[in-house]
């Protein structure tokens, strides 16, 4: 990753928008893998079936009820920190999109964008 | 000369709609009430709404960041959650409430249904919005809306009394919660939050950098000034003629009865021309602003250069966001009524969407240079005193005096 | 629950309801009530006037003429209602009846008005009547402001 030097990660890194090597959004950081003795950063981690473990209890089986359980690979995806180019406004990674298995939400296979009525 | 026309246009083009059926409904029933006893408050508003959009501007130009990433950032998750979820259902009953009131408008120039017009005005946006290239669009409305600036002649043409307009900027307060319900309805017309989203994430689709924080500025004091001149002028017309009268603008149409009053058909024309463009601007803005809103939050691809293909989940959102708008519309509940919620739960709900702004705006790890200096500090910071207090006496207000009825 | 608990929670909810009841004066027409009723059919009148006045002198649009007459008479309309269906404080039935009256008076000229709104005679009457009206909703003002002794 570019730059070096301490960053807050819940200040700056935890809730940052993602963006592939060309600039699409591809999600927000939505949890973080920290992994180790003294702990460090593994992943970062986006999706949907994340929500859950941000919320408080009760809501926490609300979002689990209409969101699903966490799925890896569907609701929930990992981005390993070596992907990680820059941390600027956004968190910038090095590979495109589908390299990554991102960006699904806005795919146009996906089953609902195709019945949009502009595709 | 040239130059400064062409910034003009701009700024008219960067400001949409200068008033929507939230400053309509609000100045109009604030001078049948109290004749020019609110004008203090108007300008309070208007100031706030400059101060908050200059902020959200630069911090969209330096930081590269639209509010709702602001919102994300600062206050987590499950805060940002609730800040979405008021943010969206007032956005929501604004959208409705514009819905209507461009119903509304053109029913009193063609006297044909409410409900049909409602339809016919959603369908009119979207195709707006598909047809016009995209810096057409905010001339469009922008330009239309400057018909509006007949409410300045009329006040003008009625030659009130100017002393006792100008003792209407000298702040007062009156023990009576329909005055203080006026207060806050007044405030919270001006300043509503939609139209600083929106402008933010436009500052973003224009790829703004720190060259336009001048223009920024421009934007923020001369745009939103020319919407205070028009919400004052609204006020005087209304408290002129409708005061001494005992008149209690229930409906939207009063609206434009002083206009024709001083001008006949021809003032009755541009005063309803100007409507309809100022409260079409803002159903476009608003609808967009919830869009905006919720992609930003959940971390979507967003944008309306984007375009329908490579922003899907945007787009869906927005042209629901106008279904659900049409509904409420044409549920039955007079838009003005709509209104009346939408603005005073927009004040309630702002605290938590001004505050993350603030706080971003001064910190200096994020505008590197460009930080609120100490004017800027201290205006924001007093708007923000302002803010909780209306936030907190809105909804009792409200209950208070049914709502302003009384 | 216990059936004497029951009976408690039955009884109270039921002088619970008796005093809501009561305290909602439940289609009672206070005398400030009908004040404010009154002052709003001064006020619509005064409103209809302007529209009217416009038509006479051919300085408006007839769809606005017509969808303000509609509007306007359907809130006199309403008023009327109200004022009829609630039972007025003693002492003031005469002042209710005559606000009824000028009410309906109020409404049948916005419906003039709804029917003939480009034309400028019929303009020119409603703004007179509707100035008739409104005095008479200022009489029955001061009548019921006179009686506050």
């Amino acid at each position: 990753m570019k730059g070096s030097g301490e960053i807050y990660v819940v200040h700056r890194l935890l809730d940052e928008q993602i963006c592939d090597s060309e600039g699409k959004r591809v999600g927000r950081v939505d949890d973080i893998e920290l992994r180790g003795d003294p702990p460090r950063i593994t992943a970062l981690l986006v999706g949907e079936g994340l929500y859950p473990r941000r919320l408080p209890r009760h809501l926490a089986r609300l979002a689990r009820r209409i969101g699903g359980p966490e799925l890896w690979g569907g609701n929930a995806l990992r981005i390993p920190w070596e992907e990680v180019d820059e941390l600027a406004a956004t968190v910038k990674l090095r590979k495109k999109a589908e390299d990554l298995g991102l960006g699904m939400g806005d795919d146009p296979k996906r089953w609902i964008v195709r019945r949009l009525p502009w595709n | 000369m040239k130059a400064i026309f062409k910034i003009a246009l701009g700024i008219i083009a960067a400001i949409g709609g200068f008033l929507d059926i939230g400053d309509l409904v609000f100045d109009t029933q604030a001078g049948a009430l109290f004749r020019y006893d609110l004008l203090w408050a108007v300008v309070l508003g208007t100031i706030g709404i400059a101060v908050y959009a200059e902020m959200t501007g630069r911090v969209a130009a330096v930081s590269g960041r639209p509010v709702f990433d602001v919102i994300r950032m600062r206050l987590g998750f499950g805060m940002g959650l609730v800040a979405l979820v008021a943010s969206t259902i007032v956005n929501l009953l604004t959208v409705a409430a514009e819905l209507g009131g461009i119903a509304i408008v053109l029913e009193l120039l063609f006297d044909a249904p409410y409900s049909m017009f409602v339809f016919a005005a959603a369908v009119a946006l979207v195709a707006i919005v598909a047809l016009l290239p995209f810096g057409g669009i905010e001339r469009f409305f922008g330009y239309g809306g400057l018909a509006l600036f007949v409410v300045v002649a009329t006040a003008f043409h009625q030659e009130p009394n100017w002393g006792d307009v100008a003792a209407g900027f000298v702040p007062s307060l009156s023990s009576s919660s329909l005055y203080l319900y006026f207060v806050v309805g007044v405030f919270a017309a001006a300043l509503m939050p939609y139209e600083v989203h929106f402008y933010s994430s436009g500052a973003i689709e224009e790829g703004w950098t720190e060259e336009n924080l001048k223009e920024n500025r421009l934007n923020a004091i001369v745009g939103y000034g020319i919407g205070g001149i028009l919400s004052v002028a609204l006020v005087v017309v209304s408290g002129y003629l409708f005061h001494p009268l005992g008149v209690e603008p229930n409906d939207l149409g009063t609206v434009a009865l002083p206009m024709q009053g001083a001008f006949g058909e021809t003032g009755l024309l541009l005063a309803l021309g100007g409507m309809l463009f100022c409260v079409g601007g803002a159903a476009i803005d608003s609808s967009f602003a919830a869009s905006y809103n919720l992609a930003q939050f959940l971390g979507w691809e967003w944008g309306r250069y984007q375009g329908p293909r490579k922003a899907p989940r945007f787009t869906a959102s927005w042209l629901v966001f106008l279904l659900l708008g049409i509904a409420i519309a044409e549920s039955g509940i007079n838009p003005v009524e709509i209104t009346e919620y939408s603005v005073v739960f927009s004040v309630v709900a702002l605290p938590l969407t001004y505050l993350p702004v603030l706080l971003i705006a001064g910190d200096r790890s994020f505008m590197s240079g460009h930080a609120n200096g100490p004017f800027a500090t201290v205006l924001g910071w007093l708007y923000f005193a302002i803010i909780i207090v209306l936030a907190v006496a809105a909804i009792p207000l409200l209950l208070a005096t049914n709502a302003g009825g009384g | 629950m216990s059936g004497d608990k029951r009976f408690r929670t039955g009884a109270f909810a039921l002088l619970l309801s008796l005093f809501l009841f009561a305290a909602s004066g439940c289609g009672d027409l206070s005398k400030d009530e009908l004040n404010r009723g009154v002052e709003s059919l001064s006020a619509l009148a005064a409103q209809g006037q302007l529209v009217a006045s416009g038509v006479a002198r051919d300085a408006t649009k007839s769809t606005y003429a017509r969808v303000m007459a509609k509007t306007l008479g359907g809130e006199a309309e309403h008023e009327a209602e109200k004022l009829a269906d609630a039972t007025p404080e003693a002492g003031t039935e005469e002042e209710r009846d005559a606000a009824v009256a000028v009410a309906g008076e109020i409404a049948g000229l916005f419906s003039e008005l709804q029917t003939f709104p480009g034309d400028e005679h019929h303009g020119s009457l409603v703004q007179k009547h509707l100035e008739e009206a409104q005095e008479k909703a200022e009489a029955i003002t001061a009548r019921l402001n006179g009686e506050k002794s």
